[in-house]
Formats: structure tokens, C-alpha cells, sequence
């Protein structure tokens, strides 16, 4: 176990051990990988102690900054939870985990997970999130979505850590909101989960963002197809009901496995794509 | 097997401060339960799914199976034995007694903790935040119609000033 | 051929007869354990491991195939690992290696074959637990791997039920069908051409995990006589006790077994202590240490008995009156690797399977056969809740073809007093299903919500159900069917009570003082209830069949009585009255007609002492013997049945497929209402397990025999966020003569008949009838699709 001082101390470290070393945020996932003897870490780098530096959410130069090392709990706390624009974020909350994980894990943390139940992953792909990568040679920021490449796979080097995740905030008429269902409510994978960002004006969708669980990868990912046929028209179901009847299935291909078929995961990604639409709907036009 | 050096922390449970050996892959229900015997943290599934060992850590309640010992460094945990004074029962234990909830009570102290949790930021809470509270608590024998009777009559005790009650036995 | 009648029969007997007010039974009592488990201080079975230095730690190296041979078992790398103090292999067991409950077909370590994913190849003891863990990797098998069979269908011939050739699971047996039986009463051939309506199919129902919060957990300490204490979690200290003594090849007062609470049981506890507090025994045994074993999540559930999945095949027959003329049914029951409790659940599934009906002519033939499955035991229910789910579904179909509604055409059919079972056995008095389904209908508000969600249109809809059960109490022909109990009543005038019934939550113990305080005439703060231990608390029978309140209530009642008699010669020589007059209200005694001269309890007991007076008392209770014809299933297999009857309301989501269960309403013949609390939280708690049953569970093999869902991530037990808004219990007391003051069990009854409640409310409300558990989202889903119900 290495317990670093502060960030620098810990990229120094990483840069001269890694990957022997491996960086230890809330643990949930890390802890569970190594029981199941998946990792075997010769070192762990201990980042809980560096919360002073990378636990934050900020408002800088029109964008929201999020420090790697911010808990969902943390979160909760903003205005993330209160503005209807980012209500996607208590969405995501309401069914991460369980509550006695939520002050443990971290956003950092779920993103370099990347499994199609990385749920705030899910979300920040809708805000089109970067996420700014630092080591002992600079920083980096690159897009949310070049970062994660496959389940379990991230396009970084094993010294550098994720630092922050950056995202455009959102101007008027736009709203955020998340969905997940299982067969119970809470400790799930969930069959399918969907994201979604949508800006109307004046009945016409100006703006719409979705990403799924998993679209045609094992990771969470965009509908961009879906989001081109929607993106002008009327906010309807009729055009909702195209959009997921007609252009849906040409860019998501749903596996069966020992949870459900990829026929119900299919049908199902197609009513949680309409009833997260009318969610962040209702939050644009003053309900919640 | 490797040889991991000692690692030595100080950390406040209940009021006092420790000071333990670890070793860096062990856990705070470890050190909890069988360094420093506080056996009333249990653990049910070792992996943060069933919340039978959760206890309160600087305010925020977290899974003691899930926390590394060496990262609870420095931190005020609060665990069942610690709610209450000795000969005293907290408000929370006296409405799970009032509402007849026991059954094989192995989850009750993670419960209590999740409600102590609740309770604490939130002293006036509705059924739909009493529910949310306690998701991460499984209880096998069924107990939970009775949780959510026993937080809110909780609420009321400690709103009327009763925080503790006395016992016998 | 009529035996007298035992004196403890004639005193349960005289008891029931003398209905009174009661003080104490029937009312809301705190259990006598709540406090020191609501302080956290409880001690249960892993807790122990702080009370002894020098603890060796037992890990269990479990096999990487779920079928095949062994050639060869290498743990000379492990042996060296520094910290190992000894690996065990089957080698170096002193006794038999079989832990078998029913059958001696269980290896405790592997020798020649593993045949499931949760065998044991060797025991690791070392001084750390994580050390033990790190030197099981250095165990080498040789392993010769064989097909893996997981669908019984396999084994067995779905129509003729006969054995089919394969790879033989275990060969030693030469036959891979464990037990059969059958039930034929009348003649089903000419009853089905009676029949004017005929409803036939195939119900199928999963493994099932019980996933108690507290994972299994043993601690042995070896005696300086050479015997060895064993603490367990565990419901049967004296099964526990006879499977390790036979590994151990010790005699049995040697091995003492000691059970502290359980966090939960279910029936999981009944044999995995065999494994786990012989695993401990062994290690204590060949150390000399104090050894201990706790399984962890993962391993408790690849490691313990399961539900067994069931293949159900149903064939009803009825008359257009409503007249249920003949049944037919086939049941496959996977037993998993070893059998387990499974001879004995396949014949409580038998017995039950005609549902608590009168059924003039039926068919019924039950095999309980071997896979490479986790083995499957007992688990609350014990095959009722399977059998239960196809027959109430079967009975609803019928309802639907007649035309008639589900509560009438049941009302038609239930058993009641006077009627004979399907067994042929006659149910003189005690029946109180017509009673519990009234109420519940009445409670539920059953044919103005039928009326009302018959006109529903719209995506989100509601439905309301109805299912019966009945659940014979303790084990029947099972074996032979005893209970125990001893009240001391110390010199000070405090009480000890000891009984080999352990608590697991179910709180029948608090049953058991509150009876046992009713007859002595004190309060149940009186007593302190100790530890159940081999070595000085009598054999109760095992901690199962929902038989503690019936036969330990008995027991107790038989204890209680011998006590107040003596004291009330006493009591009556002091206050110059009449035994019988005897009034005592502790702390006070008095005579009824004489209210104003009192003694103190203290005084009276103090006084029995000097009279040389023994306030020790065991009290025995034998049940009837069972009866049961192998060749016909005619007898009387139980001695009396609990009877219950459950409505349940959902709301279906049809763009999901998802059921939201808002309402329960639980109707519980339980003779007689003893700790009304623990009544309740049984209703309340067997309701959100059928609940899970119904809606979510399942344990899923993947095909080389390892589990998909081995924790509590991905196996789904309902949660507080799913359960409904209310349950009401009902209670009906049509007492059985032979119980205490009447009383039936309820342990098991309060989860057979959620899940077809369940299952017939979603058929109410969205039309599609899903016949395989759990009915999840998809099902409901892809049905409501293919019927063109549902277009997104």
C-alpha cells in the first residue's frame, strides 16, 4: 500500500511502479476484482486521502467541472441534485449502488470501471463530457467517448489518473434525465439503462443526446442515428415511436445472456428511450 | 505468500481513539470486529451488497467490508455499540422494539446504522426517504414493513426530545 | 390395534379441552432475546472467534469442475507454505467420510469423483485466514473431467419417468434416481371421462438460493478428554453431532454441539453443518487447535442446499358444477449432486399435491433425481411451494373455463370437517380453510376489485388473485416424530428452560415460555432460555417442518403440567385448599376462594425445596405415528395440516412486463394464535420471500455447472424497495385437539401460497398466464407480445 501526500506524489509513484501499481479510489469495483482474484495488485496506491485536490464540482468558464475523486453523496449535495437541468444526476443517484456504497465510490472511478453498468459514464456521454487525464508528463483532455474503448479498456497509460470530467453547461430549454429497470429496484445491473439530454423549443426537439447501457458495444455508447432522426422534429410519440421502431434497431444490437433475451432487451430499450424523452420533457416544461 | 509490512493507523470508534497494526489488504470490518471486538458489525457478504456491516465514517454511512483499513485512517466510525450510553437504549432501538421488528436481528445493526444515518440529516423523513435510506439493507426474514413503522415512530421520539430510554435486563 | 393412550397425549389433551382467557398466549409479547440483539451484543457463531486465542483457520478448496474424476490430489506445495498448520484430504479422516441427512452419499472430501461445483477437495488450516486462502492455490488435482448434466430431463423420461441412460452421477448407486412415490385414490381414467372441463400443463420452477444474512459458520475446540466442542450455526445440534461423530469415529457423548442464535435458517442450516461443523471438527481433531470455518458469501451459496427445481406436469379434471372429478399430476424434483432432505421433500410434495381439495380420483407419481446441480435440500416449504404454484394455477385455469369465480369454485371444493383427504384420511375437526378464505376474500375486498378490473383499459393495469395451501405439520412419516423440553425452576424461584429447538429468527421459543408461563401462572420475564447444547439440553427433533411450536409446544405444555401440579399440592397444603383451587398470578399464589391469603412465589418455591420437592421437570411429546401406504399414498401422513388462503393485488406494467405487488392479504388456520408477534411477522415475512420467489429468484447454472449468480449483486432477493404497501395477516384459530391449546405451525405454510397468488392476480390483470417462476418482466413481456396484447 502507498500512501501518496498529495497528486504529484502519487503520479511520481505510478509513473515509477505502475502497473504493479494501481491507483485505489472508493474501491467498489477495485475490492470486488481482487476477491474474485481477477487482479492481483503487487501495490495499491491509496488516492482516498487526496479528496482535498480532486473532490469538487465547479462552475469554470461556462463549463461544470467535476474532480475524479467527487462521490456520488458529494454530488448530491450540489446543485447538480436541484437545478431541473441536471436532474439526470439524481436519476443516476437514485439507483447507483446501494447507500452505503454512494460515499465511496467516485465518478472518476465509475468512468474508468467502463462496464455498460457504469450509469454516470452513461449520463456524461448525453453531455458530451470530456474527462482530463494527468501523469508526471502534463495533461490531457480527451473526449468521454475516445477514452473508453471497450468493456473494461481505457485509452490511457497505466501512470496517468484521471483527474477531472469537464462538460459544457447547459443553456436554456435543455434538460437531463436517466432510467433503469430490473427485476427489483435497487443492486442491480439493470436490463437496460438509458441517458438522455434533449433541448425543445417550442414543441420541436433543437437538441437530443441519448446513450444506452450498451448499443453495439459492451460499453455504454450514443444512439447517434436515433439522435439524427429525432434532432428538428416535433416532440410526439408518433415520432418517438418511428425513431425507435424504425431507426433504433439499425444501430443497436442487444445480446441475450443467463439475465434476459436480446428480443426483451431490444423492446425494452425502445420504452425506456420514450419514457426517458417524456421525463426530461416534463423537467423543460417546469415539472420534475 | 508475500510478506506485507505492518502498516500503523489511529482511528476514533465511538468516541476513543485506536491505535492498530494492519496489514494493507485488510479491511475496517476487520479491524473492527477482531482487532478492536466491536462483533456487532457482521458480515454478510463481504462485498458491499447486503449492508450488514455498515457503519457511519465521518458522518457518511459506508460498508466497513469495503473500506481498506488503512483508508479509514484518521476517521470517527460510529458502530451500534456506540449509539446509546451503557444501560440506555437510543430512540431508534426503542421504536424497533416498540414495532416488534426482531426476528433474527443479524441485520439490525446495519439498519440501525442506515437509520441513526437517516435520522440524523433528516429528522422529519416520509415513507419514500425512510424506503430509499434503507435499500442498501437486505433482511431475509422480512422485517422491513416494520423498519419503515419503526424510523418514523423514531422521528417522533427524538423530535419530542426522547433521544434515549431506559431498560432493564 | 389402539395403544393407551400416552399420559402426555391425555395432558395436551385435557389442556385443549379447558378453552380459558389466557394471560399470556395470544397476546404481543418482545421476544426474550430482543434486547441483547438490539444492542448489538448477540453473540452469533462467527462472533465466538474473538473469545479464543490461537485460532486456526479452516479454508475449504473446492473443485474447478462440477463432473469428474480424480486421479490424483498433490497438496504437498500447500503443506509448505509458511503459516499452513495441516491440509486435509479424504485420507486423513479418521471415521466414514459421508455427510449425508438422509442417504450416506455425501463425501465431506472428495476421494474418487466431485459432482457439483461446490465439492471439496481439501482443507486448508493455517494460523491466517487469508494465508489458508493464498496455499489452497498450491493444491494440484489431476482431475479426469465427465459430462455435465443439469436438466433432469436427462435422467429421466418426462412421460414414463423412467430412467434414461447416461453418465451416471453416481455410479456408486448405480442409479442416479434417488426416491419415488405415488399417490392413486379412485380411478382417474374413468374420472377424467366424468369430466365435462379438462385443463392440462407444465408448471417449472428454479433453483432457489435462501440467502440468510449470517453465511455458515463453525468453531470446534478440542477437550482436554479428547472429545471436541463444536459451535455451529446450525438446526440440528443432534444430526450436526452424529455426522461429525461418524467422520470423527467418536461416540457422540463425545462431540458436543452448541448453537448460538442463527442470522436466518430456512431450512438452509438443516445439513450444511454437518459439512461445516465436521470441516471445523476435523481441523481441531488433527491440530489440537481451536479450528474455525466460516463460508464466505460466495461459497455459502455454491456450498448449501438449494430449493429444488421442479418439472410439474397437471392434468384437472371437473364437472360444469364445479366439481373438481379427477387429477393427474407428473413431478421431477432436481435433487442436485446429493440428496440431502430430498427423499423427504419429494414426499411432502406428493402428499400435498392435490392441493386442500377433495379429490375423488387421482394419479400422482413424484421422482426425485441426481444432476451436476448445487445439491437441493430443504428450504421453507419443503416442495409445497412449488407443487402449490401449479396446482393453484391449475385450479384458476378450471375457475376460467367454468366460468365461475376463483374464490366460488374453490369454495366448491375445499376440504372442512368431516371430509376425507385425497389420502383418505379424515379430518375430523381442525379445518379452518373455509374460514381463512372467507376472511381473506371479505379482508381484500375480493368481488368488488374482481368487478372493477375486469373493465380496465390502458397500458398499467391492476389484477387481484387467489391461492390455497395446506402444509402437514412436522416431519410425518419422515421418521419418528418426537420433542423435549426441560423447565428447572431454580430454588429463587427464576426459571431456566432448556430445549434442543434452536432460534433462527422464527422466535417459537418465545412461543414456548409463553405457553410455559401460562400453565405455571408467571410471567415470561421469568424465564431464561439457555443455549441449545448436546450436552445438557434434551433432543428436541430438528428445528424444521414448522413443527417447534406444535411438538416443542407440547413438550413444554407436558413440563409445564407435571410442575404445576406439584406446586399446587404444595401451594394447596400451605393455603389449606384444594389443588385444583389453586390460583397462581406470579408473584402472588392464592387460593380462587380465598383471594385475600397470599403467598409470594419465591416463598412457595422455597418451601418445595425444603420438602424435598423436585421442581425439575422433562417434558416428552411423541406424535402420532404417520401412516403411509408406499404402493397408493393412502394414510395419514401428518397428524394435522395448517390451512391458509392468500389474495394478492398487482399492478402490470405491459410495456415492461413488470409486476408491482401493492397488496397481500394472509389468512392463517394456525389452530391456535401462541406468540401473536412472531404470527404476524411470519405472515408478514414468508409473504416478501414468496414475494421474491414469485417475481425475481432464481439461481442460474451456467453449462460446466458453475453458478452465473453466487451473490448477493446478482442473485435478486426483494429488497424494502420492493415489497408492497401492505400485508394483512388474518388469523383463524380451528384448533387441532393434539397441539398446544390447539396451536398448528406457521413457519412454512406463510410462504406456499404467495407465489400462485401472484401468478394468478397478473393472469387477472393483463390476461397472460406465466407458468415457470420467477415471472419475471421478460416473461410477462414476450407473452403480452405474442398475444398481440401489447404493440410498443
Amino acid at each position: 500500500m502507498y500512501i501518496p501526500k498529495n497528486l504529484n506524489d502519487a503520479l511520481e509513484y505510478l509513473d515509477r511502479h505502475a502497473p504493479d501499481a494501481i491507483p485505489l479510489a472508493g474501491g467498489t469495483d477495485l475490492l470486488i476484482q481482487i476477491r474474485e482474484g481477477k487482479i492481483r495488485p503487487k501495490v495499491l496506491v491509496d488516492l482516498s486521502g487526496l479528496k482535498s485536490e480532486l473532490a469538487y464540482v465547479k462552475k469554470v468558464n461556462g463549463n461544470i467541472v467535476i474532480g475524479a475523486l467527487t462521490t456520488p453523496n458529494d454530488l448530491a449535495k450540489t446543485f447538480l441534485h436541484k437545478d431541473p437541468k441536471y436532474l439526470g444526476f439524481l436519476d443516476v443517484y437514485k439507483r447507483f449502488a446501494s447507500p452505503i456504497l454512494r460515499s465511496l465510490a467516485t465518478i472518476g472511478g465509475n468512468i474508468g470501471v467502463a462496464v455498460s453498468a457504469s450509469d454516470y459514464l452513461t449520463l456524461l456521454l448525453t453531455l458530451n463530457a470530456k474527462v482530463k487525464l494527468v501523469s508526471v508528463e502534463g495533461e490531457r483532455t480527451v473526449p468521454l467517448e475516445e477514452l473508453v474503448v471497450e468493456k473494461r479498456t481505457l485509452a490511457k497509460d497505466p501512470n496517468e489518473l484521471i483527474r477531472e470530467i469537464i462538460f459544457p453547461e447547459l443553456p436554456e430549454n435543455y434538460s437531463t434525465a436517466f432510467m433503469k429497470l430490473d427485476r427489483r429496484e435497487i443492486i442491480i445491473t439493470g436490463y437496460v439503462t438509458v441517458a438522455t439530454c434533449l433541448q425543445l423549443k417550442d414543441g420541436k426537439i433543437t437538441d437530443v443526446r441519448i446513450a444506452f447501457d450498451r448499443v453495439n458495444k459492451r460499453i455504454p455508447g450514443r444512439a447517434r442515428k436515433t439522435e439524427e432522426f429525432l434532432k428538428g422534429k416535433e416532440f410526439s410519440l408518433e415520432v418517438i415511436r418511428q425513431a425507435y421502431n424504425e431507426v433504433l434497431p439499425t444501430e443497436m444490437v442487444r445480446k441475450s445472456d443467463f439475465r434476459a433475451s436480446g428480443e426483451y432487451r431490444m423492446d425494452l430499450s425502445k420504452v425506456l428511450m420514450k419514457r426517458v424523452l417524456l421525463k426530461a420533457k416534463s423537467r423543460i416544461e417546469g415539472g420534475a | 505468500m508475500e510478506e506485507y509490512p505492518d502498516i500503523e493507523i489511529t482511528l476514533n470508534v465511538n468516541g476513543k481513539d485506536y491505535t492498530v497494526k494492519v496489514k494493507p489488504y485488510e479491511r475496517l470490518i476487520d479491524v473492527l470486529r477482531y482487532k478492536l471486538g466491536f462483533t456487532s458489525v457482521k458480515e454478510g457478504c463481504g462485498r458491499g451488497e447486503c449492508g450488514t456491516c455498515a457503519v457511519i465514517m465521518d458522518g457518511e454511512l459506508v460498508a466497513s467490508c469495503m473500506v481498506l483499513a488503512v483508508q479509514a485512517r484518521g476517521k470517527k466510525i460510529l458502530t451500534l455499540e456506540g449509539l446509546a450510553p451503557p444501560g440506555k437504549l437510543h430512540a431508534i432501538q426503542k421504536a424497533l422494539l416498540d414495532t416488534f421488528a426482531m426476528q433474527c436481528g443479524f441485520c439490525f445493526p446495519g439498519v440501525i446504522m442506515a437509520m441513526k444515518h437517516l435520522l440524523d440529516k433528516n429528522p422529519n423523513p416520509t415513507e419514500e426517504e425512510i424506503k430509499e435510506a434503507l435499500s442498501g439493507n437486505l433482511c431475509r426474514c422480512g422485517s422491513y414493513l416494520r423498519f419503515i413503522k419503526a424510523a418514523k415512530l423514531a422521528a417522533e421520539y427524538i423530535r419530542k426530545g426522547q433521544v434515549y430510554f431506559e431498560f432493564k435486563g | 390395534m389402539a395403544l393407551p393412550t400416552a399420559e402426555y397425549v391425555k395432558i395436551v389433551e385435557e389442556l385443549f379441552e379447558k378453552v380459558r382467557k389466557f394471560t399470556y398466549v395470544g397476546k404481543h409479547m418482545q421476544r426474550w432475546d430482543a434486547i441483547e440483539k438490539i444492542l448489538g451484543k448477540a453473540r452469533f457463531t462467527a462472533d465466538y472467534a474473538n473469545l479464543y486465542k490461537n485460532l486456526a483457520y479452516v479454508y475449504s478448496v473446492r473443485t474447478k469442475y462440477a463432473h469428474a474424476r480424480i486421479r490424483k490430489i498433490d497438496v504437498s506445495e500447500a503443506e509448505k507454505v509458511p503459516g499452513v498448520l495441516r491440509v486435509i484430504t479424504h485420507k486423513d479422516i479418521p471415521g466414514v467420510n459421508d455427510v449425508g441427512y438422509v442417504i450416506p452419499d455425501q463425501p465431506l472430501l472428495a476421494y474418487n469423483k466431485v459432482r457439483y461445483i461446490g465439492d471439496i477437495i481439501a482443507l486448508i488450516v493455517a494460523e491466517d485466514p487469508y494465508v489458508a486462502e493464498e496455499a489452497a492455490e498450491k493444491v494440484y488435482v489431476d482431475y479426469e473431467p465427465l459430462p455435465v448434466i443439469l436438466d433432469p430431463l436427462e435422467i429421466v423420461d418426462p412421460v414414463t419417468l423412467e430412467e434414461k441412460k447416461h453418465v451416471l452421477i453416481h455410479d456408486e448407486r448405480e442409479s442416479d434416481v434417488v426416491a419415488r412415490y405415488r399417490i392413486r385414490t379412485g380411478d382417474v381414467k374413468k374420472g377424467f371421462e366424468q369430466a365435462e372441463v379438462i385443463v392440462e400443463n407444465e408448471y417449472k420452477t428454479p433453483y432457489v438460493e435462501h440467502a440468510y444474512m449470517e453465511p455458515e459458520a463453525a468453531l470446534a475446540i478440542p477437550e482436554p478428554d479428547g472429545g471436541i466442542t463444536v459451535i455451529a450455526s446450525t438446526q440440528c445440534p443432534y444430526e450436526a453431532r452424529r455426522a461429525i461423530a461418524k467422520v470423527l469415529a467418536m461416540p457422540f457423548n463425545k462431540i458436543r454441539v452448541a448453537v448460538p442464535p442463527l442470522g436466518g435458517g430456512f431450512g438452509g442450516k438443516e445439513d450444511v453443518a454437518n459439512e461445516i461443523g465436521t470441516k471445523a471438527a476435523l481441523a481441531a481433531l488433527l491440530t489440537g487447535r481451536p479450528a474455525i470455518a466460516v463460508h464466505k458469501r460466495e461459497e455459502s451459496v455454491i456450498g448449501h442446499s438449494k430449493r429444488h427445481p421442479a418439472i410439474m406436469w397437471y392434468k384437472h379434471g371437473a364437472t360444469r358444477d364445479g366439481k373438481l372429478v379427477a387429477v393427474e399430476a407428473r413431478i421431477i424434483l432436481d435433487t442436485g449432486a446429493y440428496a440431502s432432505l430430498g427423499p423427504f421433500v419429494a414426499w411432502r410434495a406428493t402428499v400435498h399435491s392435490v392441493g386442500p381439495y377433495k379429490v375423488p380420483n387421482a394419479k400422482v407419481d413424484t421422482v426425485a433425481v441426481y444432476t451436476n446441480g448445487i445439491y437441493a435440500g430443504a428450504f421453507r416449504g419443503f416442495g409445497n411451494p412449488q407443487i402449490h404454484f401449479a396446482v393453484e394455477q391449475q385450479m384458476d385455469l378450471l375457475a376460467e373455463e367454468l366460468g365461475m369465480d376463483p374464490v366460488e369454485f374453490r369454495l366448491k371444493n375445499i376440504l372442512r370437517n368431516g371430509d376425507r383427504t385425497v389420502h383418505g384420511q379424515l379430518l375430523d375437526h381442525g379445518v379452518g380453510l373455509e374460514e381463512a378464505l372467507i376472511k381473506a376474500a371479505k379482508a381484500a375486498d375480493w368481488y368488488r376489485k374482481r368487478a372493477e378490473y375486469a373493465k380496465q383499459t390502458g397500458t398499467i393495469r391492476k389484477g387481484i388473485g387467489v391461492a390455497l395451501l395446506w402444509h402437514g405439520n412436522s416431519i410425518g412419516a419422515e421418521g419418528a416424530d418426537y420433542s423435549a423440553v426441560s423447565i428447572i425452576i431454580n430454588r429463587d424461584g427464576s426459571i431456566t428452560f432448556r430445549t434442543g429447538l434452536i432460534d433462527m429468527g422464527q422466535g417459537a421459543i418465545q412461543g414456548l415460555i409463553m405457553l410455559a408461563a401460562e400453565v405455571l401462572g408467571v410471567p415470561p420475564e421469568y424465564f431464561r432460555v439457555e443455549m441449545p447444547d448436546t450436552a445438557s439440553v434434551p433432543d428436541a427433533g430438528p428445528t424444521v417442518a414448522s413443527r417447534s411450536t406444535a411438538m416443542g409446544g407440547n413438550a413444554t405444555l407436558v413440563a409445564a403440567y407435571k410442575l404445576r401440579k406439584k406446586l399446587n399440592e404444595v401451594a394447596a397444603d400451605l393455603l389449606k385448599c384444594d389443588p385444583d383451587d389453586i390460583e397462581i398470578r406470579g408473584p402472588e399464589v392464592y387460593c380462587r376462594s380465598n383471594p385475600t391469603k397470599k403467598i409470594r412465589w419465591m416463598d412457595l418455591v422455597e418451601e418445595c425445596f425444603w420438602r424435598g420437592v423436585s421442581l425439575q421437570e422433562y417434558g416428552y411429546y411423541r406424535a402420532p405415528k404417520a401412516k403411509w401406504e408406499d404402493e397408493t399414498g393412502h394414510g395419514e401422513p401428518y397428524f394435522t395440516y395448517t390451512f391458509g388462503a392468500i389474495i394478492a393485488e398487482v399492478t402490470v406494467d405491459m410495456e415492461t412486463g413488470k409486476t408491482y405487488v401493492e397488496r397481500m392479504v394472509t389468512a392463517y388456520d394456525i389452530g391456535r394464535v401462541v406468540n401473536r408477534v412472531g404470527a404476524e411477522l411470519h405472515a408478514e415475512g414468508g409473504a416478501i420471500q414468496g414475494l421474491g420467489y414469485a417475481l425475481m429468484e432464481e439461481l442460474v447454472h451456467s453449462p460446466e455447472g458453475k453458478v452465473w449468480n453466487p451473490n448477493l449483486y446478482a442473485y435478486y432477493m426483494p429488497t424494502i424497495l420492493d415489497i408492497p404497501k401492505e400485508i394483512i395477516p388474518v388469523f383463524v384459530e380451528a384448533g387441532y385437539i393434539r397441539g398446544p391449546f390447539g396451536a398448528k405451525g406457521l413457519g412454512e405454510p406463510s410462504i406456499n401460497g404467495i407465489a400462485p397468488a401472484i401468478a394468478n392476480a397478473i393472469a387477472n390483470a393483463v390476461g397472460v398466464r406465466i407458468k415457470s417462476l420467477p415471472i419475471t418482466p421478460e416473461k410477462v413481456y414476450l407473452e403480452l407480445k405474442r398475444k398481440g396484447l401489447i404493440k410498443l
